[in-house]
C-alpha cells in the first residue's frame, strides 16, 4: 500500500513543483480523513493541488468558487417545485461529492461558510427537515486568501479548528519557477493524470492507518506539548483536547506514509506546524514560526 | 517590552518592603521622593500613559540629585550613599523599558536590602532582610520563567536561598574580615535613645521606670551576687542647686579603693546608648583596657558608645575608698543656700548635730520608715523648694526623690553626701544564665562619706520600698502594669517567652555580631588555622565541597530516570557527546541519529542500528525483553 502512496506522491510532485513537503502534508491530511485547509496569496497553486489530489485519488470532484454574495442553497441544494408531480424535488448541490474544493473560503459570509462547514463534521445535509447522507470518502479542500487581503471574513477559531491541517505554499523556488514557466499547462497536464489509489483503496488504507500503534512514551510527548502550549506566554490559549486527537490522528498518517507501524516523536514534529498552527493562532506568522518554540522547548524523551 | 504586569507588582512590592525599614535612617524627604516615584510607578502598571516621559525622568533626576545634596552635601559616607541608592532606585523604576532594566532593579533593590545591616543587625532584621529576598528572589524566577506562578516561584526562590545557606556560614567564618573603614563611622545622625543623663531632678527617672529597654546585660563566670548587692554604678552627681542635681568636676582620688571578699567576674554586653559610660558592679577593680575608672569609681569607655560593645569586668562588693581630698569634701557637702528653719529642726530632731554620723542615717531612715513616706512612680508635681514640699508636704515619690533628700539632710549635718545614679538589680535570663538589666531597672541611690569607711552606700529607697531592692521582679513594672499576680500563669508563660528570644539574641550578638577579625582568628587557630593563607585554602575548600554536593545533588536529579532503555540511549548519547554531538532538547532519535551520521560516516550502520532498536523499544508495539539487551550491548560496543 505505501508504495502506491509513494508513487502517488510522485505523479503529483510532476504537476506541483517544488513543493514535495506540502503535498505530503495534503496526502497525509486526507488519509487521516482530515479536510484541509490552504492559505495563501491567489496563484501559487492552491486550486491545482487539490485538482491533481482528486484526479489521482479517482474521486468525484467539485469546485465550488466561494463569493460573498454565495449563498447556503448554492452550496448544499434546495428543494425545488417539481409541476409534473405537484412536489419539492431536492437538487443536490456541489457539496455532494467525493473531494469538494471550497476556493476561496473567506470570501464567502460566515452564513454560507458555516453551511459547508456544517456538513463536513457531520458529512451530512439536512434540508427541509429531511437529511441527506454525502458520499464517502468525503473530502473538503478549502482555500483562502491571507486575511489581510480585503474583502475577506477571516474563519473563527471554532471553525478553524474543523479543519485537520492548515498549509500554506508559498511561492515556488527558482528552479522549480523555470521548469513551470518551460513546462506545459498545469491544467493539461492534471486532465491527463491516471487515477493512482481508487477510493476502495484509499478507505483500506485510511482503516490502516488508525491501526498504527501509539505507545506511551510518546503519548507522554505529545502531552508534554499540549500543556506546553497551555503555560506558555507565547500563546494566547493551548491546545483543545480535539486538537490533540488530530494532533495524533495526523501523527499516525504520517507514520503509515514513512512505512512505521508505530509513530515516534519525529512524526508528531513533522505534522506539528500544520496541525496546530492555525488552532494557536499566534498572530499572522507562518505556521512554522509559530510551532518553533515548542519544538525547541519540549524535551524528547 | 511590555513587562509583565505580575511581575511587576510583584518586583515593586518587594522593592517596597526592601525600602520600608530604612524610614528610621533616611531623612523624610527623600523617602517621601522614594515613595512618590514608587506609587508613580505603581499606579503605572495600569495607566501606562501617566507613566513620565523623558524630559520629566531628567528633572526628577535633577530634584533627586538637588534633594541628596540639600541632606548630605555630597554622596560620601554611609548615611549618603544609602540615599543615593534609594534615590536611584526610586529614578529607575520609571524607566523600566527592557528585561535588562528589571535585571539592574533587581541587584539595586539586593544592594539596598544589604544597606539595612549598616544600620542594624539584629535577628530579626537579619530574618526580615532574608524574607524579603526571597520574595525579590521570586520576582527574578517569574521574569525567567514562561508562566509566572506566584507560589512555585516562591518556593523556587526559598530553595535557592536554603541552598546557598551553607555556602553563606562558610564564608562568615572563613572570609577575611577587615574593620570597617573609618568613612562609615563618621556623620552618622546620632538618634535620641533613652537613658540616664548626667543631671538629674526628682521625677527624671520616672521616665525611664516603665521603659523595658534593654541597657546591658551581664555575664557572670560564677556565683551571681544577690539581688541586693547588684548595684550597677552610674554617673555620680555632687553638685545641686536645690532642683536639679549634676555632676561635679572630678578629682583625682586619693588612693585606690581596698577590696576584700568575693571576687566577681563578669562579661559586660553594652547595648547602644550615647554616653560612653559602663554601668560596673560596685566597685571594679579590674577591667578590660579600653575601659578608665573616673574619680567617681565610675567606669567610662574609650570606644565609641553607640555600638553593643563587650567588656570584662571583675568587681567586689566589699570595699573601702579610704580618705578624701579637700576640694572633694568641699563638693560633697556643697548646699543652695541656707537651709529652712523647718529643715534644721528637723536634722537637730533627728541628729542633734553631735552624735556620729552611723546614728544619724539609721535615724533619718528610720524616719522615712516609721512617718507617712509612699512609694509611688507618679509622684504629685512639686515645682517650688521639692526637697521641702517632698519632705514634709507630699510625702509621695520615688528613688530620686528619696535619694536627693537623703543627701541634702546629710548635708545640712555636714556629713558629705552625694547621689548616684544606675541601675539596681537586674532580671535574670534563666535560659542564658545571664541578668538583663532594662531601663526600668534605673535607679539612685546615696553614698556618704564616713571616715574609717570611706564611700559607703545607702539606699533610703530600700527603708520605704524593699521590695524595690530585695525581690526579683520590679515593683514599679507592676505598679504601672497593674499585673494582678506575679504568679499568673500568663505572666509566667510571658515572662519565659521573653526569656528565651533574650537569650536568642544574646547569642546572635555574641557569636554573630561580635564575631570581627580578632575573634575569627581566635576561632580559627582552636582549628589549627592561623594564617591567611590557610584560612583562604580551608574557604576554596569548603565552598568546593559545598558546590560539589549541590552539583551532585542536581546531577542526580536529572538523571534520575529508572528506564533502562533511556539510560542505555543516553549512555549512546553521551559517547556521542564527547565528540561535540550533542542531542537537542527537542531532537527525536531519528532526527539526530540522520545528524550525526553526516559527521561520523564510518559509524553510521552502527548508530542506524541502535537507533532502529532504541525507536522499537521505546515507541514500537513489538519490543522484548531481548531488544533491551541488543540495545546495551551495542552501546556497550559503539565506539565513536
Amino acid at each position: 500500500m505505501q508504495n502506491a502512496i509513494h508513487q502517488l506522491l510522485d505523479s503529483a510532485n510532476q504537476v506541483i513543483l517544488g513543493k514535495p513537503r506540502q503535498v505530503r502534508l495534503a496526502l497525509c491530511c486526507l488519509l487521516a480523513r482530515g479536510h484541509l485547509l490552504i492559505e495563501d496569496i491567489p496563484g501559487v497553486g492552491k486550486t491545482t493541488l487539490a485538482h491533481t489530489l482528486a484526479k489521482l485519488l479517482g474521486l468525484n470532484y467539485q469546485r465550488i468558487q466561494f463569493t460573498s454574495d454565495i449563498l447556503p442553497a448554492d452550496i448544499i441544494g434546495a428543494c425545488v417545485f417539481d409541476t409534473r408531480n405537484h412536489e419539492f424535488k431536492f437538487h443536490p448541490g456541489p457539496v455532494f461529492n467525493q473531494m469538494v474544493l471550497a476556493d476561496e473560503i473567506n470570501r464567502a459570509t460566515p452564513k454560507a461558510q458555516s453551511a459547508l462547514l456544517e456538513a463536513m463534521e457531520e458529512h451530512q445535509v439536512t434540508v427541509e427537515g429531511k437529511t441527506y447522507p454525502l458520499p464517502q470518502p468525503f473530502f473538503v479542500i478549502a482555500t483562502q486568501n491571507p486575511s489581510h487581503q480585503i474583502g475577506t471574513f477571516p474563519l473563527p477559531e471554532s471553525q478553524l479548528d474543523r479543519f485537520l491541517m492548515r498549509i500554506e505554499l508559498g511561492y515556488p523556488d527558482h528552479q522549480a519557477e523555470r521548469q513551470l514557466l518551460a513546462g506545459q499547462s498545469r491544467h493539461k497536464l492534471c486532465e491527463s493524470l491516471p487515477v493512482q489509489l481508487p477510493p476502495e483503496q484509499l478507505q483500506q488504507i485510511q482503516q490502516a492507518v488508525t491501526q498504527v500503534y501509539v505507545s506511551a512514551a510518546l503519548l507522554d510527548y505529545c502531552q508534554a506539548i499540549i500543556s506546553f502550549t497551555r503555560d506558555s506566554s507565547e500563546y494566547h490559549c493551548g491546545l483543545s483536547p480535539r486538537a490533540g486527537l488530530a494532533l495524533l490522528t495526523a501523527a499516525k498518517a504520517w507514520a503509515f506514509m514513512d512505512r512505521r507501524d508505530a509513530v515516534i516523536p519525529e512524526d508528531l514534529q513533522a505534522v506539528l506546524a500544520a496541525v496546530a498552527g492555525h488552532r494557536l493562532r499566534a498572530g499572522n506568522s507562518h505556521s512554522e514560526a509559530i510551532v518553533a518554540p515548542i519544538l525547541a522547548n519540549v524535551a524528547v524523551h | 517590552m511590555k513587562a509583565d504586569k505580575n511581575v511587576l507588582i510583584f518586583l515593586l512590592s518587594s522593592i517596597g518592603l526592601i525600602v520600608f525599614p530604612h524610614v528610621y535612617h533616611i531623612p523624610a524627604t527623600v523617602f517621601g521622593f522614594f515613595c512618590l516615584l514608587l506609587a508613580w510607578r505603581f499606579i503605572g502598571i495600569w495607566n501606562q500613559h501617566w507613566l513620565p516621559n523623558k524630559p520629566v525622568i531628567f528633572l526628577l533626576a535633577v530634584c533627586g540629585m538637588a534633594l541628596l545634596y540639600s541632606q548630605h552635601q555630597g554622596i560620601f559616607g554611609r548615611d549618603a550613599g544609602t540615599n543615593l541608592f534609594i534615590t536611584a532606585l526610586g529614578l529607575k523604576l520609571l524607566e523600566i523599558k527592557k528585561e535588562r532594566d528589571l535585571y539592574l532593579i533587581s541587584y539595586l533593590a539586593f544592594i539596598v536590602a544589604a544597606s539595612q545591616f549598616l544600620y542594624e543587625q539584629n535577628i530579626l532584621m537579619a530574618a526580615y532582610i532574608l524574607l524579603v529576598c526571597c520574595l525579590l528572589l521570586a520576582t527574578l524566577v517569574c521574569i525567567n520563567s514562561c508562566k509566572a506562578q506566584t507560589l512555585a516561584a516562591l518556593k523556587t526562590a526559598a530553595i535557592i536561598i536554603v541552598q546557598a545557606l551553607p555556602i553563606a556560614v562558610a564564608l562568615f567564618i572563613l572570609f577575611p574580615r577587615v574593620d570597617a573603614p573609618r568613612w562609615m563611622v563618621f556623620n552618622q545622625q546620632r538618634h535620641d535613645r533613652m537613658g540616664l543623663s548626667d543631671s538629674m531632678e526628682p521625677g527624671s527617672i520616672s521616665d525611664l521606670g516603665v521603659s523595658e529597654e534593654l541597657v546591658f546585660r551581664v555575664k557572670f563566670a560564677g556565683a551571681i551576687p544577690p539581688q541586693r548587692q547588684r548595684y550597677w554604678r552610674g554617673p555620680v552627681l555632687s553638685r545641686t542647686d536645690g532642683k536639679r542635681w549634676t555632676q561635679a568636676a572630678f578629682y583625682e582620688p586619693l588612693s585606690s579603693p581596698v577590696v576584700t571578699g568575693t571576687a566577681y567576674q563578669y562579661t559586660l554586653l553594652m547595648e547602644p546608648q550615647d554616653k560612653n559610660w559602663v554601668f560596673a558592679l560596685d566597685m571594679p577593680k579590674e577591667f578590660s583596657p579600653s575601659l578608665s575608672l573616673n574619680a567617681a569609681y565610675q567606669l567610662i569607655t574609650l570606644e565609641s558608645p553607640d555600638k553593643r560593645a563587650e567588656y570584662k569586668v571583675t568587681s567586689y562588693t566589699d570595699y573601702n575608698t579610704g580618705l578624701i581630698n579637700r576640694s572633694e569634701y568641699k563638693a560633697a557637702t556643697q548646699l543652695p543656700g541656707e537651709p529652712s528653719d523647718k529643715i534644721k529642726q528637723l536634722v537637730s530632731r533627728l541628729h542633734g548635730f553631735d552624735s556620729p554620723p552611723d546614728n544619724f542615717i539609721k535615724q533619718l531612715l528610720n524616719h522615712f520608715r516609721v512617718e507617712d513616706f509612699h512609694y509611688t512612680l507618679t509622684p504629685p508635681v512639686m515645682e517650688e523648694n521639692p526637697i521641702e514640699s517632698f519632705l514634709f508636704n507630699t510625702r509621695y515619690g520615688f528613688c530620686s526623690h528619696y535619694a536627693s533628700a537623703f543627701v541634702y539632710l546629710m548635708r545640712v549635718a555636714h556629713i558629705p553626701a552625694r547621689v548616684v545614679t544606675g541601675y539596681q538589680g537586674g532580671e535574670l535570663n534563666k535560659v542564658g544564665d545571664f541578668l538583663e538589666i532594662r531601663q526600668a531597672d534605673a535607679h539612685a541611690w546615696a553614698e556618704v562619706w564616713l571616715e574609717s569607711r570611706g564611700w559607703v552606700r545607702v539606699d533610703p529607697t530600700a527603708a520605704i520600698a524593699p521590695e524595690r531592692i530585695e525581690r526579683d521582679i520590679s515593683v514599679d513594672r507592676q505598679f504601672v502594669y497593674g499585673i494582678a499576680g506575679e504568679n499568673s500563669q500568663a505572666y509566667n508563660w510571658l515572662k519565659q517567652a521573653r526569656q528565651l528570644w533574650s537569650s536568642v539574641d544574646y547569642n546572635w550578638q555574641r557569636w554573630v555580631i561580635n564575631y570581627n577579625n580578632k575573634s575569627q582568628s581566635k576561632f580559627l587557630s582552636s582549628f589549627g588555622i592561623s594564617d591567611l593563607k590557610t584560612m583562604i585554602y580551608w574557604m576554596i575548600i569548603i565552598i568546593g565541597s559545598i558546590t560539589a554536593v549541590l552539583c551532585w545533588f542536581l546531577f542526580y536529579q536529572k538523571s534520575k530516570t529508572t528506564d533502562q532503555v533511556l539510560l542505555s540511549y543516553n549512555r549512546f548519547c553521551k559517547k556521542l557527546a564527547k565528540h561535540g554531538l550533542f542531542r537537542g532538547a527537542g531532537e527525536g532519535a531519528k532526527d539526530f541519529a540522520e545528524r550525526v551520521k553526516i559527521k561520523l560516516p564510518e559509524q553510521a550502520a552502527d548508530i542506524d542500528q541502535i537507533t532502529a532498536v532504541f525507536i522499537n523499544l521505546r515507541y514500537g508495539r513489538t519490543a522484548t525483553g531481548e531488544d533491551l539487551q541488543q540495545l546495551k550491548a551495542l552501546v556497550g560496543l559503539f565506539r565513536a
